[in-house]
């Protein structure tokens, strides 16, 4: 029992705050460089209100929420190919540390869901006047965000430990292997009733490109920084525990 | 890694499983033959249906429950216009009929082999354990598919019977089909964890509904085609019911894969 804090715990500080760094550094060349881009154009020349202003085809600051969002949500799902990672190191190895991993993993996924699911709303409620639409992504997205709530409930639910980690890990497996098949059947099977009206061009110019790309490597690097803390207080608080018990005894 | 040394290893469970068969077969005189995998699949089935057809305690309960939810349906339509057309929203309505109603099966499914320790009876068998989850998922798909066949036609004479229902109504037999073994596939799986847990029910519908989610979207774009008819109706019938079949095939075989790690923990 060394003392010694691994490779990756050393270097968790340093990337809190080089993450920390970039994320602050993005978020001021999104409203310093980054150009203003020009609203969806309605049809027929029309005139829509929304959020009581009436526009036609408007320069939109609120797509700034771009630049956060986006990120955060590619986070997320990179926090959630962790979570199964981890579930199946899990099953082979039977190691409960690898357990603990997944756990911490999609915590942190949950905390970038949410993050994604409140910038989502402020976007959702100024880009296209509505607070929820049943679009593809976004169903997808709510049913991702169930999905990773009702494997905490789960944990809480089982008392025996490996049975637990056993449960959790299958879940999590098949849970991430959900997600894309819900985002490629809802894309994929046509439903008349909704017209394409969302803009999907991704042509990024390289003055919106850098903020992007720095809030997104920022955001990976606060994501594994609080990883690795909570792995770190998760580790030595089961530590902790094992001695108690063993002064018990 | 250094820390993780205090941490408990969870004991593996799949060697005692192995040490199991090995004292079975040092036991048994090899003159006697196991039985084939295929049996000991209708052994395990049988003993389901059998049980089910002495009790009928699924089957009742399950078509009381579908026959509820009519009832419920019929109140939330009931202050609709009198010409008020049920058939464009049939697909999604038969679709939840049949999500909650499996959900009420499938609690039960697993809760009656708790009694008596008789899936320990079973685990104490030496067999691969995912013929007990192809068995269990075979007799799910039974009798949901029993229920459907009850309700849909009353969902039919209660709220469909004026509606013009198009020529190609029965293809939504296809989508019913790859749903509900989609649905009896995951249902098992998760019926199998949520068995050992605090609160089985509502863990359940908390885990099987949004993980069930691509199926539900792909059968209800497929029956609601089926039923409106329609010259392009095909566009959609076509990849729905594909990607339905899809859905069935990854996720049953993930279950498949993971059942052994699951039954014996």
């Amino acid at each position: 029992m060394t003392e010694k804090p691994n490779i990756f715990d050393r270097l968790a500080p340093a990337l809190l705050v080089l993450g920390a760094l970039l994320t602050t550094a993005a978020f001021i060349l999104n409203f310093t460089s980054a150009p203003l881009v020009q609203g969806a154009l309605l049809p027929d020349n029309g005139l829509a209100v929304i959020g009581g202003q009436v526009v036609t085809n408007k320069l939109l600051l609120s797509q700034k929420i771009f630049y956060f969002h986006m990120p955060v949500a590619v986070t997320s799902f990179v926090a959630l190919l962790f979570t199964a990672v981890f579930g199946v190191l899990f099953l082979v190895k039977r190691n409960s540390h690898y357990d603990l991993m997944a756990k911490v993993a999609t915590e942190v996924a949950l905390v970038f869901i949410l993050m994604t699911m409140v910038s989502g709303e402020m976007w959702e409620r100024f880009e296209w006047g509505v607070w929820w639409t049943w679009e593809p992504r976004l169903t997808t997205y709510f049913i991702l965000m169930l999905l990773v709530i009702g494997y905490f409930i789960l944990r809480n639910a089982i008392d025996d430990a490996e049975r637990r980690a056993t449960y959790a890990a299958a879940f999590g497996i098949i849970a991430f292997i959900d997600a894309p098949i819900s985002l490629m059947i809802t894309r994929l099977v046509p439903s008349g009733a909704h017209p394409v009206i969302f803009r999907t061009d991704s042509g990024l110019s390289t003055p919106m490109l850098i903020p992007l790309l720095l809030a997104m490597f920022g955001f990976f690097c606060l994501a594994f920084a609080l990883y690795r803390f909570r792995l770190r207080q998760q580790t030595l608080k089961a530590r902790l525990d094992a001695l108690k018990t063993n002064l018990e005894d | 890694m250094t820390a993780t040394e205090p941490t408990p290893r969870a004991t593996p469970s799949v060697p005692t499983a192995t040490a199991t068969s090995a004292a079975a077969a040092t036991l048994t005189p090899t003159a006697t033959r196991r039985p084939s995998t295929f049996r000991q699949y209708r052994i395990l089935l049988g003993k389901d249906l059998r049980r089910e057809f002495r009790t009928r305690e699924m089957l009742t309960s399950m078509g009381i429950y579908a026959v509820l939810v009519l009832i419920v349906f019929g109140t939330a339509l009931m202050q609709a216009s009198a010409g008020f057309d049920v058939l464009p929203v049939a697909g999604g309505l038969i679709w939840a009929l049949i999500v909650f109603t499996s959900l009420l099966g499938l609690n039960r499914s697993f809760s009656h082999e708790k009694e008596e320790a008789a899936l320990e009876g079973i685990m104490l068998v030496p067999l691969d354990r995912s013929v007990i989850f192809l068995a269990k998922a075979s007799a799910n798909v039974l009798f949901l598919l029993v229920v459907e066949i009850i309700t849909l036609p009353l969902f039919y004479f209660l709220f469909l019977s004026g509606s013009a229902l198009a020529a190609t109504f029965g293809l939504a037999i296809v989508p019913l089909l790859v749903g509900t073994i989609g649905i009896a596939g995951v249902g098992t799986l998760l019926a199998t964890i949520t068995v050992n847990t605090r609160g089985q029910d509502v863990l359940l519908a908390v885990l099987f509904v949004p993980l069930v989610f691509p199926l539900l979207y792909a059968c209800v774009a497929a029956t609601s085609v089926a039923l409106l008819g329609g010259e392009d109706m095909m566009a959609t019938f076509g990849p729905a019911v594909a990607l339905a079949a899809a859905y069935d095939v990854i996720m049953i075989l993930v279950s498949w894969l993971l059942y052994d790690f699951i039954i014996s923990a």
